[in-house]
């Protein structure tokens, strides 16, 4: 029984796209820039050359934010998707319709359709590749090169995403809507 | 908050929009030889029994992280990073993870063929390796005797790698003077302007540095280890002030304090006008310069009387004169924790090689050398070498370079070049190849690992080149533009399928590492080292034969002392019997343990396991901060003076300015309509050698031309849009990408696609060539390719 969370040092990322395809081999994902657990955001940039706003041109490593009052859960007709005995939010194949509600009320579009299972597919934080292992990161962490991510139990307080919590700023995305996100943005 | 960019709008903006979804391929389907695109179940690691984990070393690119590789049921799932190589620091870019594509790419060269069609076709036929063996003792036996031994008739080029050197031996058992590699159309300025001003190529030490001014690199996506990974944990106010010079927007630029949008090939003006300015407030280290410079005052007096200063220098750069003034004085003010970093990329203009030895000295100026947060030279772990074979045959003659020639003021230099590196210039030499201009023939080509018609300017004479030889032997993993032109290809064995030569990696934290076999190797491949054994051993006797007929030394050495004797002298075998394992072990055999920790572990340095600590998930400590190797030399730099060298009288010599100054030819302006083409690299694609792999084209499936918005929309072009790209070489095509990212003078496109090869299925005319349309200028000293010097049209098609 754990909390799993992740802490992202996003200002450590490079856009290199490593942790995309390391989810990628690890869990299995079809190809095709729609299959994808987890993403490197960036908008387009601001301003005119030579003149450009390099704020703009952030970069936002992003996935399923593992929210601790999920949307996506509460629609479920089906109950597919669900909290796991670690808080990390699942969806059960067997269980899934395909009625898309999910993918309409994640606020992350963290979602997107696996075409083999023609189910809802998202990150499970490699929950059943790397921890069922025993492994104790997770293969975006693993391989990242600038080490953007902190995987860890948001219980326990000696793991060292609840020490980074507690001696650094963080925010979470969209706030506002009270999803409580357990992806923690390093300030 | 900018981080709501959705799934769907990161779709929309993103150039790496894809139409591939859907095509399921999975490492078990691949093994057949059949191009099968049947969706697969979920290939997900951990569903295969049988598993081990192999330590092996990366080969998707340059810098040979180390990885470790899972099998399960003797197919490679998964490459994750080994955490005990101090180089790459636990990490695998995306590249390094696409590895396994790469492996069970379909498209592999599985078999020895020989051609069947015209060159360039494509046809080949699938035969025994003994019968491609034989083809290739048959037509060098012919060449050989009718050159009458001349064994400089056979061209020898090698891309970079681990088994380079392997390949190397090759050719000097076989005695040709004929030797390019990619130095001309990679590093060669920039490691020799080093390396006459410092004494060698040095490293940055990122982790320390408190001040970088990067220009002309791009470290966030030409990933160089550890040099990226440091550097972006400290950027953003965090300790190291970033400073982007480039005339692009770069995901670099993204990470800096200050981006500076320089005209391209002007960075030497820049980097005068910093000294400049250094110079003449006398901001430098002066105690460091008093102690460690050869030629300071000549330097001083030149780049002062020649009014080098900010105001001048913007005009030349387009750089605003206060940044240059501001940057100098806080890089001095940071100094000696301050860097100009040296980058290791192509030459880009003509002015390079000075470019560099500004650079050099500029760092110099700082006393930021040999020394914590600055340019280090660091420690090697040695290894036993052994001799190699080089046997000298009377009748091989020298390396067919351009004419000597009178420079000015009565010096000689070569048409081409001034001075003629060991690598070679690639454009020198096959230009004059083609323009009938080499001093004997040469008709015979062996190439391992290595593109040209890709990775050289002007591809349409590259093949021209490929076609006036006789015999092409080329040796490699994927069937390239350049393999379509080989008369025998010799398929070898992928890096994840063989143990290669131990290498000793210098630096701050040195360390010995070893690519291990992961899985045998499949289809018929075979290592380097193996295919050379058997050609050789073959070729041996018979071409021993030849060097009877023709060469009287070696007539009179076999009446002294007998032809056993004699030949054992000439045995091209020789350098090739010993197995990789055993000759592993031998260059190590003065560490203990070493061996044993190379093949289990991937990685040894002594003390490792004193030394090596785990900090947290993602950190660990190579070596205490007290045996880093941060100053080896009391901080001077490594020449031959042990000085810092500003005015070489030597280069004068041979017609080249002896110390870095501007020179007005160095100026342009781009005609009317024309735009300067630029050529670049991206973290996802490693030249044209990554281009068929499925993973990585996943994430961006061919390269876009950066076109201006502005111009983009005078022109009616829209994203995603056909352009025709032209030169006075030649055209490619490729799909527009409108951004304000660069100038409206200029476009740019990465290096590497639009191959023309019809057996690469993902490659084959994905995006648009480089090469197919820069043209083939080259600099002055070296003869490398200066790949900025090309202006373009487009056209929207």
């Amino acid at each position: 029984m754990a909390r799993y969370g992740m802490a992202l040092d996003y200002k450590n990322c490079i856009n290199c796209k490593a942790c995309e395809v390391a989810c990628k081999e690890e869990n299995g994902i079809l190809m095709g820039a729609d299959k994808h657990r987890i993403w490197v955001g960036t908008g387009e940039i601001e301003g005119e050359y030579p003149l450009l706003s390099i704020a703009s041109n952030t970069f936002y490593p992003s996935q399923c934010q593992h929210c601790d009052d999920a949307p996506c859960q509460e629609v479920c007709p089906t109950n597919a998707t669900y909290y796991d005995e670690n808080s990390i939010v699942r969806v059960d194949p067997e269980k899934c319709i395909l009625c898309s509600y999910c993918m309409n009320a994640c606020p992350y579009d963290a979602r997107y359709v696996d075409d083999r299972t023609v189910t809802v597919d998202k990150c499970n934080f490699c929950t059943d590749t790397r921890l069922d292992r025993g492994e104790v990161t997770t293969a975006c962490q693993a391989t990242c090169p600038t080490k953007v991510r902190i995987f860890g139990d948001l219980d326990d307080p000696e793991s060292e995403i609840s020490q980074v919590l507690r001696e650094r700023e963080s925010k979470t995305l969209k706030a506002h809507l009270g999803t409580n996100p357990k992806l923690f943005y390093l300030l | 908050m900018k981080a709501e960019v959705s799934r769907r709008k990161f779709l929309q903006g993103s150039v790496a929009m894809t139409i591939l979804g859907g095509t399921a391929v999975t490492a078990p389907n691949l093994l057949s030889n059949e191009h099968a695109a049947k969706p697969s179940i979920i290939s997900k690691t951990g569903t295969g029994a049988n598993t081990k984990v192999v330590p092996t070393l990366c080969e998707m690119c340059v810098n040979k992280c180390a990885a470790l590789a899972r099998v399960e049921n003797g197919v490679i799932t998964k490459l994750d990073p080994n955490p005990l190589f101090p180089k790459s620091r636990n990490m695998l870019c995306p590249r390094g993870n696409a590895g396994i594509a790469a492996l069970y790419d379909p498209d592999r060269l599985k078999y020895p063929m020989i051609r069947a069609g015209e060159k360039g076709e494509g046809k080949f036929k699938r035969v025994t390796w003994d019968e491609a063996y034989d083809y290739i003792k048959e037509k060098t036996l012919k060449i050989l005797d009718e050159e009458k031994d001349n064994r400089s008739s056979f061209l020898f080029c090698a891309g970079e790698g681990m088994a380079e050197h392997t390949f190397k031996s090759f050719y000097e058992a076989f005695g040709s003077a004929n030797w390019l590699n990619h130095a001309s159309v990679c590093l060669q300025t920039v490691v020799s302007g080093y390396g006459v001003t410092l004494g060698g190529y040095p490293q940055a030490d990122m982790e320390n540095a408190e001040y970088i001014i990067m220009a002309g690199a791009n470290r966030a996506e030409a990933i160089v280890t550890p040099d990226t990974m440091d550097l972006f944990k400290r950027t953003k106010r965090r300790g190291a002030k970033l400073i982007c010079v480039d005339p692009r927007f770069t995901n670099t630029a993204a990470k800096a304090d200050t981006w500076l949008a320089i005209k391209p090939g002007t960075d030497l003006a820049f980097v005068l006008a910093l000294t400049y300015v250094v110079l003449t407030e006398e901001l430098y280290d002066k105690k460091y310069v008093a102690e460690n410079f050869n030629g300071f005052d000549e330097y001083k007096s030149t780049v002062i009387n020649n009014l080098y200063t900010p105001e001048w220098a913007s005009r030349i750069t387009n750089i605003p004169s206060k940044e240059i003034t501001k940057i100098a004085r806080e890089f001095m003010a940071h100094a000696p924790k301050a860097i100009y970093y040296p980058g290791r990329r192509s030459t880009f203009a003509k002015n390079d090689f000075q470019l560099r030895r500004a650079m050099a000295i500029f760092q110099g100026l700082g006393g930021g050398i040999d020394t914590k947060g600055g340019l280090i030279f660091g420690k090697k772990l040695k290894l036993k070498t052994r001799e190699s074979l080089a046997p000298l045959y009377d009748r091989a003659q020298g390396r067919a370079m351009g004419k000597k020639v009178k420079k000015a003021k009565g010096q000689t230099g070569y048409e081409d070049c001034a001075i003629v590196a060991s690598g070679g210039s690639w454009i020198g030499w096959r230009n004059r190849f083609l323009e009938g201009k080499m001093p004997y023939k040469v008709r015979g080509m062996f190439i391992y690992k290595h593109n040209p018609v890709m990775n050289t300017p002007n591809s349409a004479k590259t093949i021209e080149m490929l076609k006036k030889m006789e015999l092409v032997v080329a040796i490699d993993t994927m069937p390239s533009d350049t393999v379509m032109y080989a008369d025998v290809v010799l398929p070898e064995a992928h890096y994840l399928e063989r143990t290669d030569p131990v290498k000793t990696f210098g630096g701050l934290e040195p360390s010995i590492a070893q690519r291990n076999k992961v899985i045998e190797p499949m289809y018929e491949t075979k290592p380097v080292r193996d295919i050379l054994r058997s050609l050789t051993r073959m070729l041996s006797k018979p071409i021993f034969e030849i060097t009877k007929k023709y060469d009287e030394m070696v007539q009179e050495e076999i009446e002294e002392s007998g032809e056993a004797k004699v030949f054992a002298e000439f045995d091209i075998n020789l350098p090739f019997r010993e197995n990789q394992e055993h000759f592993n072990e031998h260059e190590v055999s003065q560490y203990p343990g070493a061996a044993e920790a190379l093949a289990t572990r991937g990685v040894f340095y002594p003390n490792m396991d004193k030394y090596f600590k785990q900090l947290s998930v993602n950190e660990h400590e190579y070596y205490p901060e007290s045996e880093k190797a941060y100053t080896v030399r009391g901080g001077k730099p490594k020449t031959r003076s042990g000085k810092v060298e500003c005015n070489l009288s030597n280069l004068a010599k041979k017609g080249i300015d002896p110390m870095p100054i501007w020179r007005k030819e160095y100026e342009y302006t781009i005609p009317e309509g024309k735009f300067r083409m630029l050529t670049g690299r991206h973290a996802q694609f490693t030249q044209s050698g990554t281009s068929n792999n499925a993973k990585l084209r996943d994430l961006m499936p061919e390269n876009f031309i950066w076109i201006n918005k502005r111009i983009a929309k005078e022109k009616g072009i829209e994203f995603a849009d056909m352009i025709e790209v032209s030169s006075s070489v030649g055209k490619t095509k490729l799909r527009a990408y409108p951004t304000e990212k660069i100038a409206p003078d200029a476009v740019f496109f990465i290096h590497g696609f639009g191959e023309e090869s019809e057996a690469l299925t993902w490659a084959y005319r994905s995006g648009g060539n480089d090469n197919a349309i820069i043209e083939d200028h080259t600099e002055p000293v070296y003869g490398a390719a200066a790949m900025h010097e090309t202006n373009v049209e487009i056209r929207k098609v």
